[in-house]
């Protein structure tokens, strides 16, 4: 993927540019707003990294300004606000997605890709039967399949599942079940979301010969057929 | 505020009072001013008209002594004549009460006790038709058994203190018809003007520092108030625009440098060997920027929530409070605790969904960690008539009643608390939250363990 980063703290841009370029994007980055804007104008771009307080141009200015002239990839804000409406100006701007510093690179990471991938859908968000190896889902009638048999599950543990193979093969952080499957942005201090998903992981993959969801250590879950 | 309400809130509004309060005073001055000018005038024409017949009296007196009976008949059947258009009545009567000269047909009937001075009626004609009138008069005996009545009519003068009785009930009644009717304008006035204060304060007090009162044209003591109170408001805008502004800067000088070391840490992690002793030292410092950062997060929510300057919205509070036990459910479970819960449904309030979820989330944890192995933890929401009640109870060992205060504070860890996680913080970001959403937080002895109750006010 072709990345733009715009971020004025060195120390914070330099790693991000080189774990990026690590796992394979091509990396431009932008000191200040007024460059971010003319680079993310001027060339075919996969993604945006945008810092929320940039010199010369405000982060969600340039959102806004990009969002204006049409370029519609996706935008994840870092923000050293982050706080309750901050996070909901950003998105309001036209970010897609909004991390709070100091971030973890798995959960930066987690969230690039999800990003990614729906830029690739294209808004799939309307298929209605999702599938995973044996593994069925059909959000019309609600019903959940697996090798033919049908497994029974709470609102919230389809809800779950559902976001899961929406994001099948990619790493998904406890953070972003959070937000996407209960709309909460804190984080608990007990560990309710492993809870939630070794129920949904009992119900899936116990009566099964090959496991669907994985733990991947230090950064969240992932539903995929092989490790 | 629907009609019946807003009559009833102008009957109480302290301008209508007032109006009542000076309507009953003047209603009280006319009674006195016009009743002394009715006692004045009615002393003056009744004294007037006594007099007239005392006068008549005395002169027919003195008649009496140089005039033979034939003649002094004459003289009062000639005055009867003469006085007739005036309303003088004259009547001589024999000592059997047999009308001998005058105008009055009879003798009137004088009840017994009467004085030189007594009252009758008499039926005198008027137009086509006939008038009873009330007649005034005094008697004198005159020598052989006769006897003498001299009267005058004072119909007039009853017809004039009526028509005073009736002007001066008339005026009580229009001083209290005007003091109400004033009062009611009044009233519905100011309480037009307060009614758009209060809505403003309300909405000021939900957050929106951007509001100010209504100011009309007129040059009124609530116009000044609302000017000064807008000044006033104007401060405050600033001022907490200006906490804003610390605030959020504190936040960014403090995210960089934590944000700096997470990624140089995590940068030469990335190349260490799983197993060297560089790698545990590295992993411990990440560990302790989470910790840092959610002390940071903390800490900003807490002081966003104080300042007030947090977006609301409409919240239901039924849907919340159920998502977030059911969020905690199977984790409870997991650990040997029962949560129990009741919810009722429908409740609304105004407010941050965001902070509301953190807050509820917080008591849960807390809860979670005092509460041991085989106990239970109750999750309430009530929808009382003041407002909605969400309550949270464990039978864990609960706070000492001395140090309830003290929990909520900043930082605070009671002792007991010091071997579990967490940042001391838990209980003031409940605190700050309820109070921003103007609602009342009390903590109770669950018996054993503690029952934290946030009572929300009404809309």
């Amino acid at each position: 993927m072709h990345i733009l980063i715009v971020e004025d703290d060195q120390v914070a841009r330099d790693y991000l540019a080189k774990a990026l370029r690590e796992v394979g994007h091509t990396v431009d980055v932008a000191v200040n707003g007024l460059d971010g804007l003319q680079l993310a104008s001027s060339i075919a771009l996969d993604l945006a990294i945008v810092d929320r307080m940039l010199p010369k141009l405000d982060g969600l200015a340039l959102v806004q300004s990009l969002r204006a002239t049409g370029r519609k990839f996706p935008v994840l804000i870092l923000s050293a606000l982050g706080d309750v409406d901050d996070r909901i100006t950003g998105l309001r701007a036209g970010g897609d997605d909004y991390l709070t510093k100091p971030y973890h690179m798995s959960e930066l990471m987690a969230r690039i890709d999800a990003l990614a991938r729906r830029g690739e859908l294209g808004g799939g968000e309307a298929a209605t039967r999702l599938k995973l190896a044996d593994l069925e889902l059909d959000r019309m009638t609600r019903r959940v399949t697996r090798g033919g048999k049908k497994i029974e599950l709470t609102a919230r543990e389809f809800q779950l599942l559902e976001f899961l193979m929406r994001h099948s093969g990619q790493v998904v952080t406890r953070t972003m079940l959070l937000e996407g499957v209960w709309d909460y942005h804190f984080d608990p201090q007990t560990n309710v979301i492993d809870v939630h998903i070794s129920r949904l992981r009992q119900a899936i993959d116990r009566d099964f010969e090959k496991p669907l969801l994985h733990t991947v250590r230090g950064a969240g879950y992932s539903l995929g057929e092989e490790e | 505020m629907d009609q019946e309400q807003g009559f009833l809130g102008v009957l109480t509004s302290s301008p209508f009072r007032i109006a009542i309060v000076y309507s009953v005073v003047f209603a009280f001055g006319a009674v006195a001013l016009l009743g002394a000018v009715y006692f004045a005038v009615s002393r003056v024409i009744d004294g007037s008209t006594d007099n007239l017949i005392a006068a008549e009296v005395q002169g027919l007196r003195e008649q009496l002594l140089v005039l033979s009976r034939s003649d002094f008949i004459e003289l009062v059947n000639q005055r009867s004549r003469d006085q007739d258009v005036h309303g003088a009545f004259y009547l001589m009567v024999d000592p059997q009460l047999r009308p001998v000269a005058g105008n009055l047909p009879a003798w009137p009937k004088i009840a017994a006790g009467q004085g030189k001075w007594f009252q009758f009626t008499v039926t005198v004609p008027y137009g086509d038709q006939t008038r009873v009138h009330e007649v005034r008069a005094q008697r004198f005996p005159l020598p052989g058994g006769y006897r003498m009545l001299v009267g005058h009519d004072v119909q007039e003068r009853q017809d004039v203190k009526n028509v005073m009785m009736r002007g001066l009930v008339a005026a009580v009644v229009m001083t209290m018809l005007l003091g109400i009717g004033g009062g009611i304008w009044m009233g519905r006035r100011i309480l037009a003007h307060a009614g758009a204060i209060s809505a403003v304060a309300t909405q000021i007090m939900r957050g929106d520092l951007t509001q100010r009162l209504p100011v009309r044209d007129a040059e009124d003591e609530l116009n000044t108030l609302a000017r000064e109170i807008n000044g006033m408001l104007d401060k405050i805008e600033q001022l907490t625009l200006g906490m804003r502004t610390v605030l959020d800067s504190a936040a960014h000088d403090l995210r960089t440098p934590l944000n700096r070391l997470q990624s140089t840490a995590e940068s030469a992690l990335a190349h260490l060997d799983p197993a060297s002793p560089e790698r545990r030292v590295l992993e411990r410092v990440t560990t302790e920027v989470d910790r840092m950062r959610n002390t940071l997060d903390a800490l900003l929510r807490i002081a966003l929530a104080e300042t007030g300057t947090v977006a609301r919205e409409a919240v239901d509070l039924s849907a919340l409070v159920a998502s977030i036990v059911e969020l905690y459910a199977p984790v409870t479970e997991e650990r040997g605790i029962e949560l129990g819960s009741q919810v009722a449904a429908g409740a609304h309030i105004q407010g941050s969904r965001q902070l509301l979820a953190q807050a509820l989330a917080n008591l849960l944890d807390n809860a979670i960690k005092f509460t041991p192995v085989g106990g239970h933890i109750r999750v309430l929401l009530r929808n009382e008539s003041g407002g909605p009640e969400v309550v949270v109870e464990d039978d864990g060992p609960g706070i000492p009643a001395d140090k309830r205060e003290l929990a909520l504070g900043r930082r605070v860890r009671l002792d007991e608390a010091r071997k579990v996680p967490g940042s001391g913080l838990g209980l003031s970001l409940v605190a700050a939250v309820t109070k921003l959403h103007g609602a009342r937080l009390v903590l109770t002895d669950a018996g054993p363990g503690l029952r934290v109750a946030l009572q929300f006010a009404m809309g």
